[in-house]
């Protein structure tokens, strides 16, 4: 069986030969640089630098050599431009604040202010103000929220909606030929497309817009889907069909070199509750979701993954009826989201992507041993009938000791019963 | 006079203008301040707390009760300052070194001081040194602990270390609270509490300086 066939089986529920394995395919399943370079050197690949392609989370690039390696079964199909609209080409060397070498996009730009923070700049530009700050000594950016007074009687939904248009050929041609490229191998095949989160509070800051307008503050935002629903409605109403546009012309240019769709990496869960009520979700994203997923179902072969960390059992009936295939990153950490009540209750009807081991706890500060023992526990529950995709729960977080996050790995190959790389 | 059980209503309905006009109102017509805080103002935040507790609210009507809390405060605070009011409890509050972080640290912040609570506010990426210096500028019962990120939790140790080696750490008590922070790190690194949500932390500062909930 091909990466792409166990894949495939794992996401239609039913039992492929093994576990299949996501690390690096989208920007919530991937691994901080820094743990990608120590990976590199434990299994002796090629010493090289590795290419940040997320600034933003810092994310290295898994290439194929280290996904043999790990045996990773999913590629994936990135946007042209990173969270600082900074294309993912003409790679320059950079070193990060540990001292570590690596690879960054060309317009990669970046200040030090007087607190010694690394400041970064929206499409390269630094005639713009940063939108990205690393603080000293830090692993990640996070965005520099760049809000204009807020008046209410001129508030225009048009501003929220810069960075929604219909896809550039420029941006068409890239992930027609990144799919192409993707398919081309024996792994399952993600793509971001872009344009489909609604809401994603990592995104309504837009790190990418050098002069952003509208809504950009991230309390405000919040405040605003209580205060300024309609507001909202007509955001998501005109994203959603700019949305359907771009799915229709990646559909036709791409045939049928992807299979999943990272659609939306909006969070509805907290550690302990949700950001709203079900009612609230399913009166102001359901209808926008399901729209979106409903048009892909009918005209593709497309399964749709959705990403949101936190407590969100009580939003997966509704997840599923709005057309979602594939829930990542499964946190079982979480209140409520225990594993067996999950796999139980709605394992048949949604893919579990993730949920493998916990990122928070187990894996940064776990032993070996334990790292094993929880991931072992969790391929046992997730992998029955089919309907799981290894992942750890998002991203492997930078100062992740390499011997955790290969215990993790030795331990799924060990339950899939194939051999293991040193 | 205004009629101020519309304040209670507006704070509870996260309505800032509205608690802004009335609290402006109602201190010219010269109503007591601590009157105005304690029978209205407190108790709708208590029940926006409860509200939260019982996930009748969520964070979006949380920030819209916080921020019509503080448009009402503006006008009630420096009579309440001339007055020689004391506040149920002083507390510093910051997101640790390393953390840019502060969503959640500002909802604890603003139901603190909707609690009744003096907060002073310290931002993200605070440094343990400038904690050990708020202790000793702001004299507080509690100092507030948040990060986000599993990198940065260790701050939260260096930044009781940092107390203790100051030694003060025995003027105050330490709560800690975020996404990845748990009962078992808060015991671990010796703080006193841990908030898993904003409520609690409220209901532990009360504990934890005898201050009574209206």
């Amino acid at each position: 069986m091909t990466s792409r066939e166990r894949v495939a089986n794992a996401i239609n529920h039913r039992l492929p030969d093994r576990i299949p394995v996501d690390f690096g395919s989208t920007g919530v399943t991937g691994i901080h640089v820094s743990c990608v370079a120590a990976l590199r050197e434990h299994y002796g690949l090629e010493p090289r630098p590795v290419r940040v392609h997320e600034p933003y989370q810092m994310l290295g690039l898994v290439e194929d050599d280290l996904k043999d390696a790990m045996g990773i079964d999913v590629d994936g199909v990135f946007g042209r431009k990173t969270l600082f609209g900074i294309p993912a080409d003409n790679w320059k060397p950079w070193r990060t604040q540990q001292g570590l070498d690596v690879l960054v996009p060309g317009d990669f730009n970046t200040t030090v202010d007087s607190n010694g923070d690394i400041l970064i700049y929206p499409e390269g530009d630094f005639n713009a103000p940063p939108s990205g700050r690393m603080p000293n000594g830090g692993y990640f950016f996070d965005t520099i929220i760049r809000q204009e007074q807020i008046d209410d009687d001129s508030l225009k939904p048009e501003d929220n909606l810069e960075e929604f248009s219909p896809i550039s050929d420029e941006d068409l041609q890239h992930t027609v030929a990144g799919a192409a490229l993707a398919a081309s191998g024996t792994r399952a095949v993600v793509a971001g497309i872009g344009g489909t989160a609604f809401g994603d509070i990592a995104l309504v800051p837009a790190p990418f817009l050098k002069h952003p307008k509208g809504i950009r503050d991230i309390g405000e935002w919040y405040m605003s889907t209580r205060s300024r629903r309609e507001y909202i409605h007509t955001i998501f109403s005109r994203q959603c069909e700019i949305a359907l546009g771009n799915l229709e012309k990646v559909h036709a240019a791409t045939g049928t070199n992807i299979d999943v769709v990272f659609l939306c990496g909006t969070d509805f869960g907290t550690q302990t509750s949700t950001f709203c009520s079900v009612g609230t979700f399913r009166e102001l994203w359901f209808p926008y979701y399901k729209t979106v997923n409903d048009w892909i179902h009918k005209h593709t072969e497309w399964k749709c993954f959705k990403h949101s960390c936190g407590s969100v059992i009580r939003f997966i009936p509704s997840f599923i009826e709005a057309g979602f295939d594939i829930l990542n990153p499964v946190q079982c950490s979480a209140t409520g989201m225990d594993p067996e009540t999950l796999k139980r209750e709605y394992g048949d009807r949604i893919v579990f992507w993730g949920g493998g081991v916990d990122t928070q706890q187990t894996l940064p500060f776990g032993t070996p041993a334990q790292v094993r023992t929880e991931v072992i526990e969790r391929c046992r529950i997730f992998s029955q009938g089919g309907g799981f995709v290894f992942n750890s729960i998002h991203n492997v977080q930078a100062a992740t000791p390499v011997e955790n996050i290969v215990a993790m790995i030795n331990a799924v190959h060990d339950f899939n019963g194939v051999a293991t790389h040193a | 006079m205004p009629d101020l059980d519309k304040l209670y209503e507006a704070v509870l309905n996260g309505d800032h203008k509205t608690a802004s006009a009335i609290a402006k109102d109602a201190v010219e017509a010269g109503v007591d301040a601590l009157d105005l805080v304690a029978r209205y103002m407190v108790p709708a935040m208590d029940e926006v707390g409860r509200r939260f507790e019982c996930e009748d609210y969520f964070v979006p009507e949380l920030l819209l009760s916080a921020r019509a809390m503080k448009a009402a405060l503006e006008y009630v605070r420096p009579l309440l300052a001339a007055q020689g009011a004391q506040p149920a409890g002083r507390v510093v509050i910051g997101t640790v070194k390393g953390d840019l972080h502060d969503i959640g640290k500002n909802i604890v912040s603003a139901l603190l001081e909707g609690g009744g609570f003096e907060v002073t506010d310290l931002g993200a990426d605070v440094a343990p040194e400038r904690f050990v210096e708020a202790v000793h500028t702001h004299q507080p019962d509690l100092i507030c602990l948040s990060a986000l990120l599993t990198v940065t939790m260790p701050s939260m140790r260096n930044t009781i270390q940092a107390l203790e080696a100051a030694g003060v750490r025995g003027k105050v008590k330490v709560l800690v609270g975020g996404a990845p922070v748990t009962r078992e790190f808060a015991n671990a690194i010796g703080a006193d509490g841990y908030g898993e949500n904003a409520a609690v932390a409220v209901s532990l500062a009360r504990q934890f300086t005898g201050a009574q909930a209206a």
